[in-house]
């Protein structure tokens, strides 16, 4: 009888929770707002203090409570996500490919860019997170062909920083940046991004997965953004940070999903939130985060932990995105050809 | 059935038992409850309270709940159906059904976005009806019913098939209603499986990671169940938050787990 009793109740509760289930969200009060952001993954934690910066902000200013959902997932996946319907307000991602994606898709109508900075709202540098002291002594680009090297890099298919890296790394080369390659000569700065590739042993889904697997004892040296490396050294990581001589500015775009917000009707509080992220208060947040800033007048302030790049090349380099996506990570691109090659050579 | 152990072979295969159970199982638990706890009972027990996960909590026993509820009735259909009636196509559906074993959860999300994203064969047309699958809870629903459906049909059907037809044939005989035969006659006899496949949907719907990440996105506080704030968490170095979050829905599984085999062993003693 004991099983009948038990069976009984869970239904009833089955009975109950589902009714609980469908009943509707209630609409929201006039004196509240809902935001959803979409970004990527390593600026969560300045994010994390910007938003309750923000949500003083604008409580003070129009007396309304903006509550967030937030989401952080590798910049190409949140992308496609925003494109197959996740119903972003505002997205925060490492490349403006991925922006463009989302623009591509026909749910950003407006001009992104028309801004003083162009819609960048941060920017860092690739470069090397090391074990404590240096063992192996890297100190450039050239060294990452060393023998038994095991070099984390993320996958550029759903990575952004995954994507900086490569163009840094081959930007160099074609720069004369790395010992031993000539200037100028794409076939030898291919052959020296496929012996790189080859020492790749771990490529993870996003740069923060490929940290904290460096964090874990995976490999000798993992190629990221300066901030993931500044970020992990505040938790108490003991890896250190080399830029390398040639490597690439990173550009973080931000921008309003038009038609999440006009869905929504989150427009105004969005809009503003995107405004907010360039005052020297939040700017001063994301410099304490490890990120260079677009403030000139913060970055200032934060000059001694950002030492400058010897020589320092943005996409412009390379003649922008598109032909980016398509020379170096289209199917047929550079990328593919050489990690085809580097895998092929590993079996 | 019992034999005392006999020889050195017989204690070298218990060793060699319990060290593959202590390696496999004990080892990593014993890591988990350590990590939890290391700095110190308090962190814990913020952890423990911490709205985001009670949130994340409520999200995962929602879906499982609405998952079993469905399972529960229709896997018994199914597994009543492939037991006891024949018919064209039978192998072929029976084979179906094992497709969430062996496809990759991530799959199962992909496959559900291609059907019920923007760009999905179904978009338009929840698009037009204002219904939102994808990047939402229904979608994490779907997503949870799809990697369970085996468990139910695969408890039921050997049980089905074990049934006794004299005793349905009896009650006929004596003038019962088939609806009475059901509950008095065959009901009794399928209530210890039916428990036992609802608790397997159950501690599989809960521990669901992949299939509910792409299909959910990971939405704090919208599409964010246990799983993915375990997940969330690790990325977030957040550990003490991780361990603690774990321990809670690995401690309901094996509560779970204990209660079926308490049951499945009350009903053999019967």
């Amino acid at each position: 009888m004991k099983t009948k009793t038990l069976l009984v109740t869970l239904l009833a509760s089955l009975a109950l929770t589902l009714g609980a289930c469908a009943a509707a969200p209630s609409e929201p009060a006039a004196d509240q707002v809902n935001l959803i952001l979409g970004a990527y993954t390593t600026p969560r934690e300045a994010y994390g203090e910007i938003i309750a910066l923000f949500q003083d902000y604008w409580l003070a200013e129009t007396g309304q409570t903006v509550t967030f959902e937030e989401s952080y997932l590798g910049s190409g996946a949140q992308s496609r996500a925003v494109v197959e319907g996740f119903e972003a307000d505002v997205v925060a991602l490492s490349l403006e490919a991925d922006i463009n994606r989302i623009q591509e898709a026909g749910l950003i109508t407006h001009d992104w860019k028309a801004n003083d900075y162009q819609g960048i709202v941060t920017s860092s540098v690739v470069s090397f997170a090391v074990r404590e002291g240096n063992p192996l002594g890297i100190s450039d680009w050239a060294d990452l062909t060393q023998p038994d090297l095991e070099i984390l890099t993320p996958n550029p298919n759903t990575s952004g920083g995954a994507m900086w890296n490569i163009l840094a790394l081959y930007g160099a080369a074609l720069r004369g940046g790395v010992a031993g390659v000539p200037v100028d000569d794409p076939a030898a700065a291919f052959e020296f991004l496929t012996q790189v590739l080859q020492n790749v042993s771990v490529m993870d889904k996003g740069a923060r997965d490929s940290i904290l697997n460096f964090e874990m004892g995976i490999g000798d040296l993992a190629i990221t953004y300066e901030n993931e490396i500044l970020v992990g050294r505040q938790t108490g990581q003991t890896y250190e940070r080399v830029i390398p001589t040639s490597t690439i500015l990173i550009q973080n775009p931000v921008a309003v999903v038009d038609a999440s917000v006009d869905k929504h009707g989150t427009r105004e509080v969005a809009e503003a939130f995107v405004n907010f992220l360039y005052t020297p208060e939040a700017q001063a947040v994301f410099a304490e985060h490890g990120l260079r800033v677009v403030n000139l007048d913060v970055a200032g302030q934060f000059e001694e932990d950002y030492p400058p790049v010897e020589d320092l090349f943005t996409i412009d380099y390379f003649g922008g995105w598109e032909v980016i996506m398509q020379d170096i990570f289209g199917e047929d691109g550079i990328y593919n050809q050489a990690i085809a090659l580097a895998q092929g050579d590993a079996r | 059935m019992k034999t005392n152990i006999r020889g050195w072979g017989g204690w070298l295969l218990l060793a060699l038992v319990v060290a593959y159970v202590v390696f496999l199982i004990v080892a990593p638990l014993t890591a988990l409850v350590q990590g939890a706890f290391q700095n110190g009972l308090r962190e814990a027990g913020q952890s423990l309270t911490a709205k985001p996960f009670i949130q994340a909590l409520w999200l995962s026993v929602r879906i499982a709940v609405a998952v079993v509820a469905i399972q529960a009735i229709f896997g018994t259909l199914t597994a009543w159906v492939l037991t006891r009636q024949s018919f064209f196509g039978k192998a072929l559906l029976n084979g179906l059904l094992d497709i969430p074993f062996a496809l990759s959860p991530v799959v199962v999300g992909y496959m559900l976005l291609l059907l019920f994203g923007r760009n999905g064969f179904l978009g338009p047309l929840l698009e037009s009806l204002k219904l939102q699958v994808a990047f939402a809870v229904p979608g994490m629903f779907l997503a949870t019913l799809f990697v369970s459906l085996p468990f139910m049909v695969r408890e039921m059907a050997p049980v089905i098939a074990r049934l006794d037809l004299s005793q349905e044939k009896a009650a006929e005989t004596l003038g019962a209603s088939r609806w009475r035969i059901f509950w008095q006659v065959i009901f009794p006899q399928l209530k210890t499986a039916l428990i036992y496949g609802m608790t397997l949907t159950f501690a599989r719907a809960l521990g669901e990671f992949g299939a509910v990440l792409v299909i959910g996105g990971g939405v704090q506080g919208r599409t964010e169940t246990a799983t993915l704030y375990i997940f969330r968490s690790l990325d977030e170095r957040q550990h003490t938050d991780a361990y603690v979050a774990a321990i809670v829905l690995g401690a309901f599984s094996v509560l779970l787990v204990l209660i079926a085999d308490t049951l499945k062993r009350r009903r053999n003693a019967d």
